[in-house]
């Protein structure tokens, strides 16, 4: 009984036909099937080289256009109030709702490209959702890297929210109060 | 065993020898029952004359034991292993019935059983991450984002249908199948599929000679798998299964699923797609399992068509 173990030359295929036509063995099962319904890649062994040089990814990075919109809504609020549901195919997250609240009001023309970002947000706020800023105290721990104790940090963070808060509330005046305590109450993630 | 407690004032540990040493009679297991691997594993053995019909008892070490194939497929259908058919007759109704399928471009219909969708739904495009891409699944992914590779599944359709069919001719074709995958998480899934389909697995540690020193491990004569499908094709140490090299060796295609970390080059037909996630798994074990059980159904209807209409031209 003959046979062919080279799996580096050639295919399964290849070589079991060259057998085939010297006559050293039985038509196998599978043979019929392979010439009938062929693979779109003929299975030959290549060797894993790595590239050399300059290095040029031929995989394309996936961004959309919305993805400038869903950076900044991350960089201003973080993650969004709600955790994700992803056992739902169809759930939308709020950075999504955010994303299309701003792609309607853009189509709509009436606000101009720098407001249009705050605007999204009050709207969203009419419609329900609560969104808690994020951005200040961020720059505030960037300028006392390594140089203020946790403590101090902290209490820097605890005035900034401060502020936010009676800032806020002279702007909007649909702020209730328990949303204040809330906002004092949870030290904002960072 | 004494439960482990806190020592006391002054006390000391008892040395291990000073302990009364506890003594086990010697094990003395029964010896094994002689079942000769033919009569355990009868489709794997077609080609060597059964010796007396002993009960099978255990199966070989290797497979999950299918449910008993019936000694009356052997004498019946194909050609190419096993006894010479009797009469040119019975041949050249075999040969049709071989032949038959592969005019059509889809003959088992294997389109109908996945949808994209389905794929999307399972998270069979999700890959791993940059870092770990392979360099041959560059042209089987769609792109990367946020350093996620991402598969492309219309190329994992094509390819999917394409494996599918095949399955689908060499299960009609009575070939023995043998699923492998060394995930512990889906070890069990992949033998209950296998034992469903009436068909083998190996999900346990891959022995050096399987496949290529067969002859000695098995007994002479033994069948060897005529398609391996790797639900998984990497082993517990992220590198290529032996297997795929080892089927290359002994000339047997395979069908595979590979991920973004896997070599895709000896597979003969791979399928780009996700091999961790559990609803992907469970996907790709459902549709192996129709297919291969649609396949089997077929080849039956076939059987007993063919011998209708013989007997209705006898009479």
């Amino acid at each position: 009984m003959a046979g062919n173990r080279m799996q580096k030359i050639g295919s399964v295929f290849s070589r079991t036909r060259n057998l085939l036509r010297i006559g050293v063995i039985k038509k196998p099962l599978w043979f019929d099937v392979y010439a009938a319904f062929p693979p779109l890649r003929e299975p030959v062994y290549r060797l894993p080289r790595p590239r050399y040089g300059k290095v040029k990814d031929v995989v394309r990075p996936i961004f959309y256009q919305e993805d400038e919109v869903r950076a900044k809504f991350y960089k201003v609020y973080g993650s969004g109030p709600r955790p994700f549901n992803l056992s739902q195919s169809n759930y939308k997250s709020t950075c999504q709702r955010f994303v299309e609240k701003f792609n309607e009001l853009k189509e709509e023309g009436k606000i101009e490209e720098e407001k249009l970002f705050e605007e999204t947000g009050k709207a969203l706020l009419a419609s329900g959702i609560i969104l808690q800023r994020r951005g200040t105290d961020k720059v505030a721990q960037e300028d006392h890297q390594g140089v203020e104790t946790r403590g101090s940090v902290l209490h820097l963070q605890l005035q900034t929210v401060l502020e936010e808060i009676q800032g806020k509330k002279k702007d909007q005046e649909e702020q209730t109060p328990e949303l204040a305590e809330t906002q004092k109450e949870n030290p904002l993630p960072s | 065993m004494a439960v482990p407690r806190l020592l006391r004032a002054g006390e000391r540990v008892v040395p291990f020898p000073a302990r009364p040493a506890r003594v086990t009679p010697p094990r003395v297991t029964p010896p094994p029952p002689r079942v000769s691997l033919p009569a355990a594993a009868p489709r794997l053995y077609s080609s060597v004359p059964a010796p007396a019909a002993a009960a099978a008892a255990r199966p070989g070490g290797k497979c999950c034991r299918a449910p008993a194939p019936s000694p009356g497929k052997e004498g019946g259908g194909s050609p190419e292993a096993g006894p010479c058919t009797p009469g040119t007759s019975e041949r050249s109704v075999d040969d049709k019935l071989l032949s038959e399928p592969l005019s059509h471009p889809d003959f088992f219909n294997v389109k109908e059983l996945f949808s994209l969708k389905d794929l999307f739904d399972a998270r069979v495009h999700l890959g791993h991450k940059k870092g770990c891409r392979h360099r041959f699944m560059e042209p089987y992914i769609f792109g990367c984002r946020l350093d996620q590779d991402i598969i492309d599944l219309d190329q994992t359709m094509q390819h999917l249908q394409l494996a599918l069919n095949f399955t689908a001719h060499i299960a009609y074709r009575k070939g023995i199948i043998l699923f492998i995958s060394r995930k512990r998480q889906f070890c069990h899934l992949v033998e209950s599929t296998a034992r469903e389909c009436g068909e083998y697995a190996h999900t346990r540690y891959w022995q050096g000679g399987l496949l290529t020193n067969a002859h000695i491990q098995f007994g002479p004569g033994v069948r060897l798998p005529d398609l391996l499908v790797f639900l998984s094709s990497l082993n517990n140490v992220f590198e290529p299964h032996v297997a795929i090299r080892d089927a290359a060796k002994m000339n047997i295609p395979t069908v595979g699923v590979v991920d973004t970390n896997c070599n895709p080059c000896l597979i003969t037909y791979p399928i780009p797609g996700n091999d961790d996630s559990p609803t992907a798994m469970e996907l790709y074990c459902k549709l192996f399992r129709m297919t291969i059980i649609r396949a089997k159904d077929k080849r039956r209807q076939s059987e007993v068509f063919n011998e209708l209409r013989s007997k209705a031209e006898g009479n």
